[in-house]
């Protein structure tokens, strides 16, 4: 990549101009959190009327079945249509010569935050149907965007891993949902530390480390990527 | 070449055929009877699938590197013997824990992992089955080859860093083994024996998919216009021809 222009927008400019880029399409769209959100909280109030209404059951598995439906209506989020670049559109980001790490970080940054609305639009079904207990809800302010940011960005590698092919939307969530098997961990145990009194120090850390090792592949995988497509 | 292949089949007819004898004449465990001897089948498919996945990891690093066709090639191959060794490990460990942990799954770290590693795997060969082109798909079958393998330490640590109903390595850590030197020798016996099967396996399905792209290749050159061939040449011969 030869070195940037005086004045040109830096790394970090290009990837925050790239993510809003995706926002405004997603607001156009309206797809996460018009179709996604209200499709995960149908599921959320589908569990309880095939598994039994009965409360303290309910109360017990409230918090895993809110981070199962954000981890599987999550990846739909990520694989969202108005988050697919026509050819055209590929090739002019590439172009512009902006690094392909770049534009996928770009992207994950934009998947973050519907991942973290989508999660808050669904937060409070699951509070209400479910009635989990809420001690120790200030642990899910790290929590709610370490999962958002780690789910955005396994979906953005496999988004890249799948550009153009016919059954993206099916084998998308099918690389990455068993990946972010620790995001699930670290998000259900840390819940579960919380109600038994502990600080949950070490699924936080956990959190944080599949976070930076996803953004790492990323990062390191984007260029060949870029030559595949 | 052709000589080599025989003989590699014949080695492994012939080391699965010991393996076998050695397992049903081991001595049988002290509180598990001869359904101990399912492990002589169990361990070394698991361990197997794990050194598919590391071929298949390598390839791929170096099919990034060097870019070369058989690296794409053996990569495949791996993934697809090890899906195989992986979904035998299961389906055995799962016939052994019904009589002796009275049920045929349980949730046990070691058994969620490597029924992830499956799915992973599975993804892998999905990836590539959806991707026509050659280059691509060589390409990002490749990158994903590379992240998939970190599953597989994941799976193999599992029963140390959440120790559960699984038991942890006996064979596989630091020290003397913690297994009855006899059962020991027939089990590294199979595990000769698998790996055998294993490079049988692998040579055939790469070279499968040297003829499927062969294939490939032949059927392109046939239907493929050449070109200028929308243009007619004149026909000049027939045209004398019919002037005498």
């Amino acid at each position: 990549m030869s070195p940037p222009r005086a004045g040109a927008p830096g790394p970090l400019e290009q990837a925050l101009e790239i993510t809003r880029k995706d926002l405004r399409l997603e607001a156009r769209a309206g797809e996460a959190l018009l179709v996604t959100a209200p499709f995960g909280a149908v599921a959320l109030l589908l569990v309880p009327l095939a598994v039994g209404t009965d409360v303290p059951l309910l109360r017990s598995v409230g918090s895993g079945m809110y981070w199962v439906v954000v981890l599987l209506f999550g990846v739909l989020v990520t694989f969202r249509q108005s988050g697919v670049d026509a050819p055209p559109q590929v090739e002019l980001l590439r172009l512009t010569g902006i690094h392909p790490a770049v534009q996928l970080l770009g992207r994950a940054g934009a998947n973050a935050v519907l991942l973290l609305a989508f999660e808050l639009a669904v937060l409070p079904v699951a509070v209400i149907v479910y009635d989990p207990p809420l001690h120790g809800w200030p642990w899910l302010l790290p929590v709610l965007p370490g999962v958002a940011i780690g789910l955005a960005v396994l979906g953005t590698l496999a988004g890249a891993l799948t550009q153009g092919l016919a059954g993206r939307t099916t084998l998308g969530p099918l690389l990455v949902v068993p990946l972010a098997l620790p995001l699930l961990l670290a998000a259900t145990q840390s819940t579960e530390a919380t109600r038994y009194g502990r600080t949950p120090w070490n699924w936080l850390a956990l959190l944080a480390l599949v976070d930076l090792v996803a953004a790492l592949a990323v990062v390191l995988s984007a260029r060949s990527l870029e030559e595949g497509s | 070449m052709r000589s080599l292949s025989r003989h590699l089949t014949t080695v492994a007819a012939l080391a699965m055929a010991a393996g076998l004898v050695a397992a049903l004449t081991a001595p049988p465990d002290q509180l598990q009877g001869n359904l101990q001897r399912l492990m002589y089948v169990h361990v070394p498919a698991a361990w197997l699938a794990y050194f598919s996945f590391a071929i298949t990891f390598g390839a791929s690093a170096g099919w990034l590197w060097k870019r070369t066709v058989r690296l794409d090639r053996l990569a495949a191959a791996s993934a697809e013997v090890g899906v195989f060794f992986t979904g035998l490990t299961i389906v055995l460990g799962s016939v052994w824990g019904k009589p002796v942990w009275g049920v045929w799954w349980t949730w046990d770290p070691r058994l969620v992992t490597t029924a992830l590693m499956f799915f992973v795997y599975l993804g892998y060969l999905a990836l590539r089955r959806a991707t026509a082109d050659p280059t691509v798909r060589a390409r990002r079958a490749a990158v994903f080859g590379v992240l998939a393998f970190a599953q597989v330490p994941v799976v193999h640590m599992s029963v140390i860093w959440w120790r559960a109903l699984h038991q942890p390595p006996t064979v596989l850590k630091p020290g003397d083994p913690s297994i009855d030197h006899w059962m020991l020798a027939v089990l590294m016996l199979n595990v000769l024996a698998f790996t055998a099967v294993y490079a049988v396996l692998l040579r055939s399905r790469i070279r499968l998919a040297a003829d499927e792209d062969a294939f490939e290749a032949a059927q392109d050159a046939a239907t493929n216009d050449l070109a200028g061939a929308a243009v007619t040449a004149p026909d000049y011969g027939r045209k004398a021809g019919h002037g005498v």
